[in-house]
């Protein structure tokens, strides 16, 4: 049984003009000790589907529709607030894009890490302290037990992110959401801290969902990829299967319109650029979503009418398109 | 992986097409004012507030005009008259009905309030700009005199310029209350400019070789506009306060001439048997001012979003 | 027109730019210096793109501001079209600033919100005083048309717009008066893929179009390479390593250059194993702490 199993999840924001869709209809699942990427642009809904399955999205405006969101057995969207808190953090620990703002600025380093330890497992001061410099240097900051007693504005941006990580982990998480983790790191510290999240989490046996927009952190860390558009899951694959043979026109244009830093490429090669914006939220269209920015929705009218389901192409590989690459090869002339 | 070139073809054509893709159509299309209009109607305590911060208005614009009274008549036979249809508040020592002169006193006091508001705005504005739009040293120098200024009792100086003309009227309540009360105006006005020079826009302007004036004119002090209107509803209480107190004292509008201050001064020998007299401006000062601070609580959340509370 | 034989569009050399760290009690004193750009020296030729690539804290953008004269250089030289920028002042520096223009990163802060689009990119014109209010008018409606934007849009506010879109309004108003050199200062970062795939496209072709050179300044290192045409790789104020592109691409000499380069995920599962297996080498040889 997968660790996680997400099953046609719908999260609605209450606005003034209507609901905003923004996760209309996710399925998923993740097993133990696999890693999932969910990516896609910003406003695709990954990052609420990340916040759904926490329960940490606002309540007043926001709310789950419908759907259900089974962790290890329990059904998420029925169990209490308390209960949640249980979860929160003890067995599902989540990490945010912003290592600036997800720290404390007035609370130690050693403070925000034992806050969790005590929380969770009833630790004692001293034994708090201890697992504390253990998980600081689990997550490779050098002299551990002397950074312990620093404030967050000491450490760099790389650093903050690792001690979200050490106090992620500190309780033995079952499962890891990162939501965005390296975004706003440099180049190299993005490196550093996903080889980071990728020996721990073999070392824990943990499964882990790694939320981005960026393809290259998904060819790195993900073993199976959920390509998310305009609140959908558009294409659903391993991450080897899904870069060898891409089947959505999105996915198609998303990895042609990405600079290539190896191969052909530099200043001849054309950047495919995909026109068009994504559709609005409020009143999404009962038809493809993609249909108006697709090349190939013109061919039939079928996109234009009615919305495709997301069906099995392959085995393990699905598609939301009526026009999924290896059809149109089928189609030859 | 097997392909049909014709198909890539087209993919590719339509997709790599000359960068000039047509940008579309804005994807908002509302203004600004009608977006915080929608937010600050959200506050429910700042619409009420609004309501009768402008009842109250209304109340001391057309009062006077449509009494039939006269606010200025003494006549004994109607003193300390009780509440009733024909005097609404009552009367005073002197036989005039409190109605009527409360709306011209509300006048004059609101009148001075937003008077010395705006003064103390103008003069922070001034101020605060060359302070923060300069910076260096002259930054440095303008706020370390504004601090030493701080130290300046308000009260007392606004006492002294009322000393200083022969006849304490309008102009003259409203300089001093200016005098001494526009420090903190300045140090918002300044700290506004300073975050908001940092912005790219300014710098924009700055790379096509804007002048200064041009800078502050078009791209910095526009752009204060919304704090400043919060700051007016955040600064009028105290003003309004500062004119009922001097007046209150004697130092400031005296009777016969009619402000809330002078009314309570009127009130003050009597209060102990006639209380209405007292407590007909204290009531009117403090509807003005909770109105003031929920007014600008609600422009708070209407014209920067970022401060709301989820 | 080709330049072929003359000096570079633009030559910077021996560039240093120190910010004093002040404290003190009533009268501050520099106890230290920031030193954002210590010691750079490029050229770059009319028409071509120089990318500049280096991680935040380099001193990449504030290279840019240097160049632009945003920022007055505390040594060195901008020699921009035969005219030494640094030694220019107030009329002759205003005049001068037609030339060169700048696009920013944030496409949220770059644009006055209270302006409409069109006086957003008429600014240049007024403030510089060309031709008349109708001619102004219909220039703006040109730049917008050129940089794929529906002219009938001028009467609109920024926040109307989304980020590609705002970032073509800051592109049209760079464009504005025609100037030789534009500095690009991360235009495409705050950008989703397929927008930026968009924007780069159009920088692209106005580059061939108008003959514009670039400096085109980024940390994403695919991005630098689909746009550049030399290279310049900044690390704490210096440049560590500059050439033609393709060539620091292929065989980069410096060590930082390559731990760069190899930090770069790679949108290929396969290959990006292998290419974890020499980040982690380098990245031992390099010794960094994060």
């Amino acid at each position: 049984m997968p660790l996680l199993e997400v099953r046609d999840l719908r999260t609605y924001f209450a606005t003034r003009d209507g609901d905003v869709k923004a996760v209309d209809g996710v399925s998923f699942s993740v097993e133990r000790g696999r890693t999932l990427g969910i990516v896609g642009e910003s406003g695709c809904g990954k990052s609420v589907t990340a916040l759904s399955i926490m329960g940490l999205i606002p309540k007043p405006p926001a709310r789950i529709v419908s759907g259900s969101i089974q962790f290890d057995g329990n059904e998420l969207t029925q169990v209490r607030e308390a209960e949640l808190e249980n979860l929160r953090g003890r067995e599902i620990a989540m990490i945010f894009q912003d290592p600036m703002t997800s720290l404390n600025p007035t609370l130690t380093i050693g403070t925000q890490i034992t806050e969790t330890l005590r929380r969770h497992l009833a630790m004692s001061a001293r034994e708090a302290d201890r697992r504390a410099v253990e998980l600081l240097e689990e997550v490779r900051i050098p002299r551990a037990k002397e950074r312990l007693k620093d404030y967050p504005h000491r450490y760099s941006g790389g650093m903050r992110q690792r001690v979200m990580i050490a106090i992620a982990l500190s309780c033995n998480p079952k499962l890891l959401i990162a939501d965005e983790p390296t975004t706003a790191l440099d180049v190299t510290v993005q490196a550093g801290v996903l080889d980071l999240l990728e020996d721990l989490r073999e070392e824990h046996q943990m499964a882990m969902i790694v939320i981005t927009h960026d393809m290259g952190v998904v060819a790195e860390a993900a073993d199976d990829v959920v390509v998310m558009y305009a609140g959908q899951i558009v294409e659903q694959a391993s991450s080897l299967e899904l870069f060898d043979r891409p089947e959505h026109p999105y996915t198609e244009a998303l990895l042609d319109a990405l600079p290539s830093l190896e191969g052909e490429g530099g200043r001849e090669a054309r950047l495919a650029s995909i026109p068009g914006r994504p559709p609005d939220l409020l009143d999404p269209p009962a038809a493809c979503r993609f249909a108006p920015r697709c090349p190939f929705a013109g061919l039939n009218d079928y996109c234009s009418v009615e919305a495709p389901e997301l069906r099995e192409l392959r085995p393990s590989h699905w598609v939301r398109s009526a026009h999924p690459a290896s059809e149109r090869a089928a189609v030859a002339v | 992986m097997v392909v049909n070139p014709q198909q890539e073809e087209l993919r590719k054509r339509v997709l790599t097409r000359s960068g000039r893709v047509d940008a579309g159509a804005p994807i908002r299309q509302t203004s600004l004012w009608r977006d915080a209009w929608y937010r600050y109607r959200a506050n429910r305590a700042a619409v009420i507030a609004g309501g009768l911060f402008l009842l109250l208005v209304v109340y001391v614009v057309f009062g006077p005009i449509l009494s039939p009274y006269d606010p200025y008549a003494v006549d004994f036979s109607q003193a300390y008259q009780p509440i009733s249809w024909s005097h609404p508040l009552g009367t005073d020592q002197y036989g005039r009905d409190l109605f009527t002169r409360a709306a011209l006193g509300g006048r004059i006091s609101i009148g001075i309030g937003f008077a010395a508001t705006i003064a103390i705005m103008g003069i922070g504005i001034v101020y605060g700009s060359i302070s923060g739009f300069v910076g260096g040293r002259l930054d440095n120098g303008m706020m370390r005199f504004l601090d030493a200024l701080y130290g300046l009792p308000y009260l007392p100086f606004a006492i002294i310029v009322t000393q200083l003309f022969q006849t304490v009227n309008f102009y003259v309540m409203v300089i001093a209350l200016t005098i001494a009360s526009w420090f903190t105006a300045a140090r918002v006005v300044r700290g506004q400019i300073i975050s908001l020079k940092e912005n790219d826009y300014v710098r924009a302007a700055r790379a096509v070789g804007a002048r200064w004036y041009r800078i502050l004119g078009r791209h910095l002090l526009p752009n204060t506009l919304g704090v400043l209107i919060v700051f007016v509803f955040l600064e009028l209480p105290g003003v309004i306060l500062g004119e009922a107190f001097l007046s209150f004292i004697g130092l400031g509008i005296n009777p016969p001439k009619a402000s809330w201050g002078s009314l309570a001064q009127d009130g003050r020998d009597v209060y102990l048997a006639h209380p209405t007299m007292i407590l007909i401006p204290s009531v009117a000062i403090a509807w003005l001012i909770l109105c003031a601070f929920f007014i600008a609580d609600g422009l708070r959340d209407a014209l920067d979003p970022r401060t709301r509370e989820t | 027109m080709s330049r072929e034989g003359k000096e570079p569009l633009l030559v910077i050399e021996g560039l240093k730019k120190h910010f004093p760290v002040r404290s003190g009690f009533l009268v501050e004193r520099t106890v230290d210096w920031v030193k954002a750009v210590d010691g750079v020296d490029f050229a770059v030729e009319q028409g071509t793109t120089l990318g500049l690539v280096g991680e935040s804290g380099s001193g990449k953008s504030t290279m840019g501001y240097c160049v632009l004269q945003l920022l007055r250089a505390t040594a060195g030289s901008v020699r921009f079209d035969g005219q030494e920028l640094t030694e220019l002042k107030g009329e002759e520096l205003r005049r001068m600033r037609r030339e060169m223009q700048i696009v920013f990163q944030d496409p949220y802060s770059s644009l006055n919100p209270r302006m409409t689009v069109g006086d957003i990119v008429s600014e240049p014109l007024e403030v510089h005083g060309s031709g008349t209010r109708r001619s102004r008018r219909e220039t703006v409606r040109v730049l917008l048309d050129v940089v794929g934007f529906d002219p009938s849009f001028t009467n609109r506010y920024p926040h109307e717009f989304s980020g590609g879109q705002r970032q073509r309004i800051g592109i049209a108003r760079a464009l504005a008066l025609n100037p030789k050199l534009i500095v690009c200062d991360e235009p495409v970062s705050a950008l989703d893929v397929s927008i930026q795939a968009q924007i780069l496209n159009l920088l692209r072709d106005l580059q061939r179009d108008f003959g514009l050179t670039y400096l085109f300044i980024a940390h994403d290192l695919a991005v630098v390479r689909a746009m550049s045409d030399t290279i310049a790789v900044m690390n704490q104020g210096r440049i560590v390593e500059a050439g033609p592109a393709e060539q620091v691409y292929t065989s980069p000499q410096d060590e930082y250059t390559k731990a760069l380069l190899s930090a770069v995920p790679v949108a290929d599962p396969r290959r990006q194993r292998e290419r974890k297996g020499e980040r982690r080498r380098l990245r031992h040889a390099l010794a960094e702490g994060f």
